[in-house]
């Protein structure tokens, strides 16, 4: 049977195509690895070969995969997914790697691309480099074959038809040849998630997962290096690919950061999800690893650690990978994949790169040997046996007592040891601290892996915790831990001192000289910035009013600036302004100022909207009443028409307008100015009125101005009272801005806030909806109605109001008769309604209905401004007293505010970051014309 | 003693105590008859929402508290208490993890993480599975 408008070709075209990538791939790790073993011009003209076949049909992929989105060819399960008909074109990027195939698929591209690359590039290493990139490629290939052997399925491809995957087979609709056109769902495909719709989804994922893709290099050239036993000389051309990929890879992460920051709801730029630190850890590794290698440079030393820092950088790349697509992460975080089958494959490529590390570590032949036995042999047993948690386990153990024998064992020990005062000597030091950093974050994150390496022994751990009864070790042996609570402040608590000693290292490294240091001459060089430093901190402790507990975050602030200063310094009076060899200096400054931003900006980060005074009807409850624990009222609520005090400014809820999908919710910002009082002014503190003795300009608190100003009044009616406004010592002034965040409302997806920020040059106004009426359609000033069939007699109690249902009217007569004619009558119910706050205040309402005959027709409602309240009658019945009423409150929303102070620090640093690494490798590319 | 054997030891001890540190910070996930063992215990409970029951919203009171019902997977319900604004599409999801603690005989969540089927489910052609969000 041939079914009707489904493109099979492309079909066909893609999974030859997938598997020729796999099969060039192959080809060229075989004999570029043949090549490295007999050096033979012959084998490294086959690897390319392979390579570029293999090129060739990762690019004929991603060609046809675009060809795919763009003309909407929704038979393809990926198409479907990933895009539909209404989504802007320019989106059409964001689709190809939204989706764990495309994602792949992007990967493999940039690995593709440095390998074509590195083969016009890397000279002798070719062979060796190429050998090691084309059997990563071979795995990643793997990755979207989508091929079946027996029952296993191999990756999954983006070349799938719907009607051919698995759950689909054998359906009835798989059988009709027309089912594109007869079944409505393949008429368009379910799209890009709205959320995903903007241009940071755009940027961000392939200068991410190009930063990803340089680690390899780097990897690659160390294991080139140890295989032919060239132990330095492969780091003169790593170096380069190493800092470009510090610069792409920390540019990527930042962009993550900024795109949560101004696109996301998450409050913040950084929110130390799973995902967000699996790309941090690699970026921490490969600096240590970078850094290491220009000692190596130098002198001979350190150099077990700049491998083992090198090698682990892409490791944990491949380990970030598992992490966020093979689904362990579960519900621990917010943006991973869901895995589909990905665990085994993932799974077998780390392991497989971590024993070829573990190898090219070992130099002993016969250690090589025994290793690789080893490794077969848990293989075969952890698959033949099922016991792979125990297989996993045990290979870890022995790769890492492997690594023991070849720090033994192989020639990394330099002579003599560095001196405490030498540049080499910190250089390590800060690697170390890098590498715990990194992996103290690798430790918090893989919680889900624990509980999957803990689950065959819990039977056995259980035991253990009844006879010591110990409750942690009960919860180990549940094999239910979970991350902590507070991420935040856990993550915070560990990594301040490493940031501390990372950012004292960048401030006084230059500074020290290789090999040894004149002590006072680097003394010297260094009092300059050490006071500055301490002038600007003593400054900024003023000014954000850090205080002495804090003595953690005052140490960082100090460390950040003086190491912003320090380099600085260094830029000036060493290198005497020659830019040339300013890149180590400007990305210092930069990593520092981001530190000092984060620092700034999360730690003094202000809930503005947190309102504790009292609101139009009546005090807040607080919630703190209920638990101690409980944040009370982060968000403010703001009825509309109103104008309320938000940090320096007021703000008035303007009104809704819908703009397509979005709703915008205009929120207009005024400075808050001095309030002017007259004589005779009266106002309301508490429940007590004050008049004004004479004119005057309010303090900042009544009970200043109190003795000089005000009398209070001893006569006044209750009416008095609630006519009098509140004492404030300011008022809205003229209008500064108008901020509109908004909803987008998608019923497939479901709706999304997205924030509106404003920014000055010193902090940023964050502000997002958490709660607003949804309705585009409803132009009333109301939110949706609560509904309540009483009796008459009945009292209901609203949040703002007591109702009495007091009594019930028909009226019949000449003049319903002459307004609605004869068929209609009228059916009235008097409502008294006091204020839920305030005993003595009594309001009248009076909604009607139109009935005709027993049928209610219209109604009219009544409204009480001062309690914000609408009245509806939809029915009411006389003979028996029931009634059914709507009660509206007027339309608010729910707002959440949030001042940054200092986050433009935090940019600059970013961009000063990036633009030194690039300066540093322009710099190496330019002064040695060959590399290598 | 070698200065790099000095180094060695602080490392390693670094490395332990933020081993230690990170298994003594982290909750635990437990089922509701759990949680209610050890009252005023911080935990993590997963669950679903009990749609039948109201959930109790009233920013006019507090715009900082949700008040629902959880069913865990053991199928014991209990209120829950939510410090948070009600979320979005609340009623939608499918699923709910949340943070917090017993206290008299409810449910104190500070925190929550929600799963909503964000895909179509009509007709049993196309399936698809949904996607987690932290509730902020």
């Amino acid at each position: 049977m041939t079914y009707l408008g489904e493109h099979t070709w492309a079909s066909t075209l893609g999974h030859f195509l997938t598997s020729l990538s796999f099969a060039g791939a192959l080809l060229a790790t075989a004999a570029f690895a043949l090549g490295t073993a007999r050096p033979d011009a012959g084998w490294t003209r086959l690897g390319r070969l392979g390579f570029r076949a293999h090129a060739t049909a990762v690019l004929g992929i991603v060609v046809l995969l675009f060809i795919m989105l763009f003309n909407h060819w929704f038979e393809f399960d990926y198409v479907w997914k990933h895009s539909n008909r209404e989504m802007p074109m320019r989106y059409i990027l964001s689709c190809f790697w939204e989706g764990q195939e495309g994602s792949f698929l992007l990967w493999t591209f940039w690995h593709m691309v440095i390998g074509l690359v590195l083969i016009r590039k890397a000279g002798e290493w070719e062979a060796p480099v190429l050998a090691v990139v084309s059997l990563v490629q071979v795995f990643l290939a793997t990755m979207v074959l989508g091929v079946f052997v027996g029952d296993v399925r191999i990756g999954s491809s983006p070349f799938m038809l719907i009607r051919e995957l698995p759950e689909n087979l054998g359906l009835p609709w798989t059988g009709l040849e027309d089912y594109l056109t007869r079944i409505p769902q393949f008429a368009d495909g379910r799209g890009l998630n709205p959320l995903l719709q903007n241009y940071w989804m755009v940027i961000h994922p392939p200068t991410l997962f190009l930063g990803f893709a340089t680690t390899l290099v780097p990897f690659a050239y160390a294991i080139a290096g140890l295989w032919t036993k060239r132990m330095r000389e492969w780091m003169a051309p790593a170096l380069p690919w190493t800092f470009f990929g510090v610069m792409v890879l920390g540019t990527g992460i930042l962009m993550g950061g900024a795109w949560a920051y101004e696109a996301l709801s998450f409050g913040g730029f950084w929110a130390w999800d799973p995902v967000e630190n699996a790309s941090l850890v690699p970026w921490l590794t490969l600096v240590g690893a970078g850094h290491l290698m220009m000692v190596n440079k130098r002198k001979e030393t350190s150099l077990f650690t700049t491998m083992l820092l090198t090698l682990t950088t892409f490791l944990l790349v491949l380990y970030s990978t598992f992490l966020t697509r093979s689904g362990v992460l579960g519900d621990t975080s917010v943006h991973s994949f869901t895995g589909e089958g990905m665990l085994p494959g993932l799974l077998l490529f780390m392991l497989v790169f971590v024993a070829m590390s573990t190898t090219a570590m070992l130099t002993r032949l016969s250690d090589r040997r025994y290793y690789a036995l080893l490794c077969v042999a848990l293989l075969v047993i952890g698959v033949g046996l099922q016991v792979q948690v125990a297989a996993i386990l045990l290979f870890t153990l022995c790769s890492l007592v492997m690594l023991w024998v070849a720090y033994r064992t192989g020639p990394w020990h330099a002579a003599e040891e560095e001196k405490l005062a030498s540049r080499e000597f910190w250089l390590f030091i800060g690697s170390l601290v890098l590498l715990l950093s990194a992996a103290q974050i690798t430790f918090s994150t893989s919680v889900p892996v624990f509980n999957l390496l803990l689950e065959p022994f819990t039977s056995r751990l259980g035991g253990l915790a009844e006879q010591w009864n110990s409750d942690w070790l009960r919860n180990v042996a549940g094999a239910k831990l979970a991350p902590p609570a507070d991420a935040k402040a856990h993550y915070v608590k560990w990594q301040v001192p490493f940031a501390f000693i990372i950012a004292m290292l960048v401030a006084v490294g230059q500074y020290l000289r290789w090999k040894d240091s004149d002590m006072q001459k680097f003394r010297r060089d260094l009092l300059r910035a050490v006071v500055v430093a301490a002038l600007l901190t003593a400054l900024g402790v003023w000014l954000l009013q850090y205080k002495l507990v804090e003595l953690d975050l005052i140490a960082l602030f100090f460390a950040t600036v003086f190491a912003a200063a320090a380099n600085v310094d260094y830029l000036i009076k060493v290198l005497k302004g020659k830019w040339d060899h300013a890149g180590a200096s400007v990305a210092h400054v930069g990593f520092a100022l981001v530190l000092l931003g984060a620092l700034i900006s999360t730690s003094r980060q202000q809930e503005i909207s947190r309102n504790l005074t009292q609101r139009v009807s009546g005090p807040v409850m607080d919630l703190r009443h209920l638990n101690e624990q409980f944040d009370n009222n982060t968000d403010v609520l703001l009825y509309k028409g109103d104008t309320v005090r938000l940090g320096e400014h007021y703000v008035t809820y303007v009104g809704r307008r819908a703009d397509g999908v979005n709703l915008h919710y205009r929120t207009d910002y005024m400075k808050a100015e001095p309030r002017h009082y007259s004589s005779g002014d009266t106002v309301r503190i508490r429940s007590s009125l004050f008049r004004a003795k004479e004119a005057h300009t309010a303090s900042v608190d009544f009970l200043l101005d109190q003795a000089n100003y005000w009398e209070p009044l001893e006569n006044y009616s209750r009416r008095d009272l609630w006519h009098s406004p509140h004492w404030s010592a300011t008022r809205p002034g003229t209008k500064a801005f108008t901020l509109e965040p908004f909803v987008q409302l998608n019923p497939r997806f479901g709706n999304v806030p997205e924030p509106s920020t404003r920014h000055w040059l010193h902090r940023d106004l964050y502000t997002h909806v958490r709660y607003a009426k949804l309705d585009a359609a409803d132009s009333t000033d109301h939110m949706p109605e609560r509904t309540f069939e009483k009796q008459i007699g009945d009292t209901i109690v609203t949040p703002t109001s007591v109702v009495v249902l007091d009594s019930l009217m028909v009226v019949k007569d000449a003049r319903t008769d002459s307004m609605l004619g004869s068929a209609f009558h009228v059916r009235m119910v008097r409502l008294r309604v006091r204020d839920l706050y305030d005993a003595e205040r009594w309001f009248e309402a009076r909604p009607v209905v139109i009935y005709r005959g027993t049928e209610p027709v219209a109604g009219k409602g009544f409204e009480i401004p001062e309690l914000r309240a609408k009245y509806d009658l939809a029915t009411a019945d006389p003979e028996t007293g029931k009634v059914g009423l709507h009660i509206s409150d007027g339309e608010f929303l729910v707002l959440q505010a949030i001042v940054f102070p200092g986050i433009n620090i935090l940019w600059i640093g970013c961009v000063l970051l990036a633009l030194g690494t690039f300066m540093a490798v322009r710099q190496r590319l330019t002064s040695k014309p060959s590399r290598g | 003693m070698k200065r790099s054997h000095i180094i060695a030891l602080i490392v390693i001890a670094a490395a332990v105590a933020a081993l230690v540190g990170t298994l003594t910070d982290n909750t635990t996930f437990v089922d509701l008859a759990q949680a209610f063992a050890s009252p005023g215990k911080e935990f993590r409970v997963k669950g679903t929402l009990d749609k039948a029951d109201p959930i109790i919203y009233e920013p006019i009171v507090n715009a900082n508290l949700t008040e629902f019902t959880l069913v865990d997977d053991q199928g014991k319900r209990c209120r829950v208490k939510l410090a948070k604004a009600k979320p979005y599409d609340f009623e939608r999801s499918e699923s709910i993890v949340l943070t917090g603690r017993v206290v008299n005989d409810e449910f104190h969540a500070s925190d929550m993480l929600m799963k909503c089927p964000s895909k179509y489910t009509e007709g049993n052609e196309l399936k698809a599975e949904g996607e987690w969000t932290r509730v902020q």
